[in-house]
């Protein structure tokens, strides 16, 4: 339980880090003009850009598991209870 | 209590975020919405679709250039026989006229198809007479903004400095005067408001967004960062 509890709580920071990080890194991209001087030129265009790029694919597995982590634990319980 | 209060914080944290993208977006359109650009840009030719000249997104490095045209001036310097300078109309006047339908690929994941109209670069520079050690056409814009092609690719391939777009003279935003129909390549290499025409030995040289981290030979089908 307690396991359980604290996947579901670090996917659920994890996916709070990763959506902040992706949107910031999206006006970085777009609006590199505003971003790169309020950042002091430490996200730069390209920057943004390769970041953005590379998580993708763990913001999709950190949603999917956002979503379905708790139903399908819980199904996998019902149906071992079940067995028993 | 204190799971309530951390959930609450989530929410106001991401609440504030899609308030702040809204925001830049608003912004962003409404700095769109008072801009109406020629009315009689062509949407199809010779059967195939064209993207409105308003497809584009402006992502220049100091927004739209306003170039006078009667004191603008078209320079071609460096490892040639000849440095000449055009006039707007010289360059228009002088040279053969060549139309194509290209489609840009940004970097930011958006395309447009756009029929293209302008003179051929590889003419301009015939008549500059390239010295055999030139190796590299770099190209500089009103703006500072710099990028650079291989002679190669600009002599053996049919590579057009446009003036007009879908039958419509290029407007400021675009890139009036010329813009570089840079085909193949992705679109930090298709320059607007170019101003001058160098040719250099130097292999290395590395343009404005190059020198940032984006890919020199920026082909299409690669990776725009890398070499």
């Amino acid at each position: 339980m307690v396991n359980q509890r604290l996947m579901k709580g670090t996917i659920h920071w994890l996916l709070t880090v990763l959506v902040i990080i992706y949107l910031l890194t999206g006006f970085g991209i777009t609006e590199y003009r505003i971003v790169e001087p309020l950042t002091f030129g430490l996200l730069t265009k390209s920057l943004a850009q390769k970041i953005h790029i590379s998580l993708e694919i763990p913001f999709i597995i950190l949603l999917i598991l956002h979503i379905w982590l708790l139903p399908l634990l819980k199904y996998f319980k019902s149906k071992k209870l079940g067995n028993k | 209590m204190r799971k309530a209060m951390t959930s609450r914080g989530i929410l106001f944290l991401v609440l504030s975020l899609i308030l702040l993208a809204a925001l830049i977006f608003a912004v962003d359109m409404a700095c769109d919405e008072t801009e109406e650009l020629a009315p009689s840009e062509i949407r199809e030719y010779e059967g195939e679709e064209l993207s409105s000249i308003n497809s584009f997104r402006e992502n220049s490095i100091k927004g739209p250039q306003e170039i006078d045209v009667e004191s603008y001036t078209l320079r071609i310097t460096g490892l040639v026989t000849n440095s000449t300078s055009y006039t707007y109309d010289e360059v228009l006047n002088r040279h053969q006229h060549y139309k194509k339908v290209v489609t840009l690929d940004c970097v930011e994941g958006w395309s447009v198809t756009i029929l293209w109209e302008g003179v051929l670069v590889r003419d301009l520079l015939a008549e500059a007479g390239p010295l055999a050690n030139a190796e590299v056409v770099i190209f500089h814009a009103f703006d500072g903004y710099t990028t650079s092609l291989p002679i190669d690719y600009i002599m053996d391939n049919d590579i057009l400095m446009a003036y007009k777009m879908n039958d419509v003279t290029l407007p400021p935003e675009r890139g009036f005067p010329f813009q570089l129909v840079a085909e193949s390549k992705w679109g930090y290499k298709w320059i607007k408001w170019i101003t001058e025409i160098e040719l250099s030995d130097d292999a290395n040289y590395r343009g404005y967004w190059e020198s940032r981290g984006y890919s020199n030979s920026a082909d299409l089908d690669k990776s725009f960062f890398g070499d």
